[in-house]
């Protein structure tokens, strides 16, 4: 298992490791990273740091800036739910209470068993056909709370 | 074999179009062609076939709609559907028609007009051409267009950038979305011919982490580019890579996109020097947005008169505006600058979903003006906006019903532009996090009548000395929340502060 992962990570280093005259680009490693392992996990800061030649410092700080960058592994299913404007406007809080209450976790939380992590996110762009519900890659439109509970059971 | 057509953008598959197509694999009578979306996205999935007339569509369709469509029964001309039909499509004339990645059909339908003009003149007359069709960029800061190629056409250098911003984080808009997974060619087009006019060898496009078909579908076009031989500038080759972006609002910013390209924390830079004098690695940089490069082909294969001529004296051209909220018919409306608000809810919008009544529309997104009824009349153009204190931004029109809680919605805007503020500068960092809490003690019922004029106070400040457009228009939202909705504000105070 250790051992898949160090294969991993040292083939997403690998990809983005800087050829001059090429700068390091932190960003594009950190999405490699996660790319391979699902999130970046914090105590590789000084390996990747090591491989673009920069301080682990700068690495850290580009970890926290993004939002999109995990440091921690979601569960199987990642729930996002959309927090635009428009998502708003037709009633996607009231989606988001039905997703927490069926599956008991508020947003930022884990379902026990790993089985669902639920989270808001910015405006998907999918906004005349809100709200909207991503689970795991697939976007699904016009989400009323009743079909929450049908929608979820997809997912193991 | 019947040949049908079924949209296969995100916000038709996120309808059902992708459901459709799944039940209909095994069918034998059909041949189901994936194009782009028309952007009638309150019809989708929207299933098309060629019948006599041309185009007839079946809304709304299920998959026990089959055999209606494959019988030709109950379906409507789609030069009758009237959110089409009083549409003036440029930009967005393939729409609906064409597959995505098929570059014969871009041809065919007038693409690679605007380049093959482009190749025939010399770079000082593509700007040239620019400055007459009085182009302004479409992102929301609405600067002419043919000034920022001219500066970096005229720096010398030995390396320039063409870097498309589509990094389209304005809720409320997916036009940006809708070109890149709809017709990547005519984006990738008007980048060539930026190249050209400057001098760029290379090119990004900055795509936002939550678009990842539209990321996919650009790839692919490039790929089909590049084995048409059609990347190249001024016959160097011309390198076009999209990089992908990782959640932050504020890299739409030039100066912050430019940072998070080159790898850093997406934070803005205090300008000058502005991207065409010294942009990505420090060289000269042309940052523009995707709707603003969709729009040069045409220009340039129509001249830039033509382009002069539509819409109105200050804002040319068309404006491609995104219809969300409660308005029964959201979607994509592709109209001359010029319309008024009303006309644009009424005609296209279809009015409201039945059973909710009109309250405000937000226009520009998180960091637009909120209109209440009394101002549809406003037109849709640059200088009407900037003179009531507004933006068009990217053309993003959001319509909230009588349901919805102003102080609320304030909060939801301070509390965005607090998550999303880069930190560089203490009016947006600080601003926004005060905003917010005022906000909130607001809704707790603790607020005083002295918290609504320091929050006023507090949205000025930010106005007026915010780096960047974030921290500056994000007071627009709430400040016009509390001047249309003042009562909904006044309630919610505390019981003493309401007595006084």
């Amino acid at each position: 298992m250790r051992t898949q992962y160090g294969t991993r990570l040292a083939e997403a280093l690998e990809s983005c490791r800087p050829v001059p005259p090429d700068k390091p680009n932190i960003l594009k490693t950190l999405l490699a990273v996660q790319a391979g392992l699902g999130y970046v996990p914090t105590s590789d800061l000084p390996q990747i740091a090591q491989v673009l030649g920069v301080t682990d410092a700068q690495v850290a700080g580009v970890l926290s800036y993004y939002s999109d960058l995990r440091t921690q592994p979601s569960s199987r299913h990642l729930i996002r739910v959309c927090r635009g404007e428009s998502c708003t406007a037709n009633h996607g809080l009231r989606v988001l209470l039905a997703i927490q209450d069926h599956v008991c976790v508020a947003v930022g939380g884990s379902t026990q068993a790993e089985r669902f992590t639920v989270e808001q996110m910015s405006c998907a762009g999918n906004c005349a056909v809100s709200p909207t519900v991503i689970v795991d890659d697939e976007m699904y439109g016009r989400v009323v709370p009743s079909q929450v509970a049908a929608l979820l059971e997809r997912y193991e | 074999m019947v040949r049908l057509y079924l949209a296969n953008d995100t916000s038709s598959r996120a309808a059902g179009a992708g459901r459709l197509a799944d039940a209909w694999s095994e069918r034998p009578e059909i041949q189901l062609i994936r194009t782009s979306s028309r952007g009638a996205f309150f019809l989708e999935p929207m299933v098309e076939r060629d019948m006599l007339n041309g185009r007839e569509a079946w809304f709304n369709v299920s998959p026990n709609d089959l055999p209606r469509i494959v019988a030709g029964v109950g379906g409507t001309p789609v030069a009758e559907i009237p959110f089409l039909q009083q549409q003036t499509r440029f930009t967005f004339a393939n729409f609906g028609i064409t597959e995505p990645l098929a570059i014969d059909e871009y041809q065919t339908g007038g693409g690679l007009k605007g380049l093959a003009a482009a190749q025939g003149l010399s770079p000082e007359a593509i700007v040239e051409e620019l400055r007459l069709s009085r182009l302004r960029g479409r992102g929301g800061a609405a600067f002419p267009v043919w000034k920022k190629w001219q500066v970096a056409q005229q720096a010398r250098a030995e390396q320039k950038y063409v870097v498309a911003n589509a990094d389209e984080g304005d809720a409320g808009t997916y036009c940006d979305r809708m070109i890149m997974e709809g017709d990547p060619f005519r984006l990738i087009e008007g980048m060539l011919i930026c190249a050209r006019a400057i001098g760029a060898t290379r090119g990004f496009i900055y795509c936002r982490y939550e678009y990842p078909a539209a990321a996919q579908t650009m790839r692919f076009a490039i790929q089909k580019a590049r084995e048409a031989d059609l990347l190249d500038c001024d016959d160097d080759p011309f390198d076009l890579e999209v990089v992908v972006g990782a959640g932050s609002y504020v890299c739409g910013e030039e100066t912050a996109l430019l940072e998070s390209l080159e790898g850093r924390r997406g934070v803005v830079l205090a300008k000058p020097p502005y991207p065409a004098e010294s942009g990505l690695y420090g060289k000269p940089t042309v940052v523009s947005n995707v709707l603003t490069f969709a729009t040069i082909p045409n220009i340039l294969a129509n001249g830039g008169a033509w382009h002069a001529s539509l819409g109105t004296e200050g804002s040319c051209g068309t404006m491609a505006l995104q219809l969300g909220g409660r308005v029964k018919q959201p979607g994509l409306v592709e109209v001359p600058f010029g319309l008024t608000l009303r006309d644009v809810l009424d005609r296209f919008g279809g009015g409201m979903i039945p059973g909710s009544r009109f309250k405000a529309v937000q226009v520009g997104g998180p960091l637009g003006s909120l209109f209440p009824e009394s101002q549809l009349d406003m037109p849709i153009c640059y200088d009407a906006f900037a003179k009531a204190g507004a933006i068009l931004g990217h053309g993003g029109i959001v319509v909230y019903d009588d349901q919805t809680d102003m102080v609320e919605l304030a909060r939801h805007f301070m509390a965005f532009t607090a998550d999303e503020s880069c930190g560089k500068c203490t009016p947006c960092r600080v601003g926004s996090v005060r905003g917010r809490e005022i906000l909130e003690r607001i809704q707790r019922g603790q607020g005083t009548a002295e918290d609504l004029i320091l929050l006023a106070d507090l949205g000025e400040t930010m106005k007026a000395t915010s780096l960047c457009a974030l921290g500056g228009r994000a007071p627009y939202p709430v400040l016009t929340a509390m001047e249309h909705f003042p009562d909904e504000f006044r309630n919610k105070l505390s019981a003493f502060s309401r007595q006084q």
